[in-house]
């Protein structure tokens, strides 16, 4: 009974942060938002017992790209003055292709049954995170050295 | 095994992320709302993978969707600086340089 008092807490989170993400009109409310989503998101990992990939995504969402995005709208602040953030409004259009999808995606997966065994994922995970684990971090070395070169190049060009 | 809410849940929070992705005339808020549409369907990849019992694997694709998008937010909050920098604004609709 706890246990699905815990995922209705943790629906219930996801909702209302996802919802301050797509309808609030102040920045820092949005920022919040978006962190409560992920925490929550974090919780449900957790409770499909994926400890690890729920610390990794505090750790990687809550404490890095949160941060990230706060240093963004810090930094725009600064370049574009005045308001941070567009006021919200209502889009018909947009809500007609949003609801359209869910609708879509809904029926879709509603007589989804996830097949009983999935092999060759799991030879997959099995080989990624074994033998070819060096590959693997040097990957995550690779992944870095392109972010930082990107950076570089979009916004390292011009100093005035 | 309830997979229902979960699906349930994620198709709606996927749905909030396309409606502002389209509604949402600000780039950052574009960019965060693009994050919810990422989470849902790393949340759903992980029910489906608690459903089939593959634990193991399922964290390592949603580790892996984990680090992409940690590195797409990277380079797109990167691209929304440089792009303010050039054009003088975050709003979508007043980058009109490409419009047919």
């Amino acid at each position: 009974m706890s246990e699905a008092l815990t995922f209705w807490l943790l629906a219930a989170l996801a909702l209302a942060g996802a919802v301050a993400v797509v309808f609030s009109r102040d920045a820092l409310r949005l920022v919040l938002g978006l962190g409560a989503f992920l925490l929550a998101v974090a919780g449900l990992y957790a409770y499909y017992g994926m400890g690890f990939l729920a610390a990794a995504q505090v750790f990687v969402y809550v404490g890095g790209v949160l941060v990230l995005v706060l240093f963004a709208l810090l930094l725009l602040a600064r370049d574009g003055g005045g308001r941070l953030l567009a006021e919200g409004r209502f889009d018909l259009s947009a809500a007609a292709v949003g609801l359209g999808l869910t609708v879509v995606l809904g029926v879709t997966l509603r007589d989804l049954t996830p097949p009983a065994a999935l092999g060759a994922s799991a030879d997959l995970g099995g080989t990624l995170l074994g033998p070819m684990l060096p590959a693997f971090e040097l990957l995550g070395v690779l992944l870095l050295a392109a972010l930082v070169a990107t950076l570089v190049v979009v916004g390292g060009g011009e100093r005035s | 095994m309830s997979a229902s809410p979960i699906t349930l849940l994620c198709t709606v929070l996927f749905g909030l992320g396309v409606y502002g992705t389209l509604a949402r005339r600000d780039l950052v808020a574009v960019l965060a709302c693009v994050e919810v549409m990422l989470g849902a369907a790393s949340v759903q990849l992980v029910a489906f993978a608690h459903a089939a019992k593959v634990i193991g694997s399922g964290q390592a694709f949603a580790l892996v969707l984990l680090v992409l998008a940690a590195a797409e937010a990277c380079v797109g909050l990167g691209l929304v600086l440089a792009t303010v920098k050039r054009a003088g604004t975050q709003r979508v609709d007043e980058l009109t340089e490409v419009r047919g």
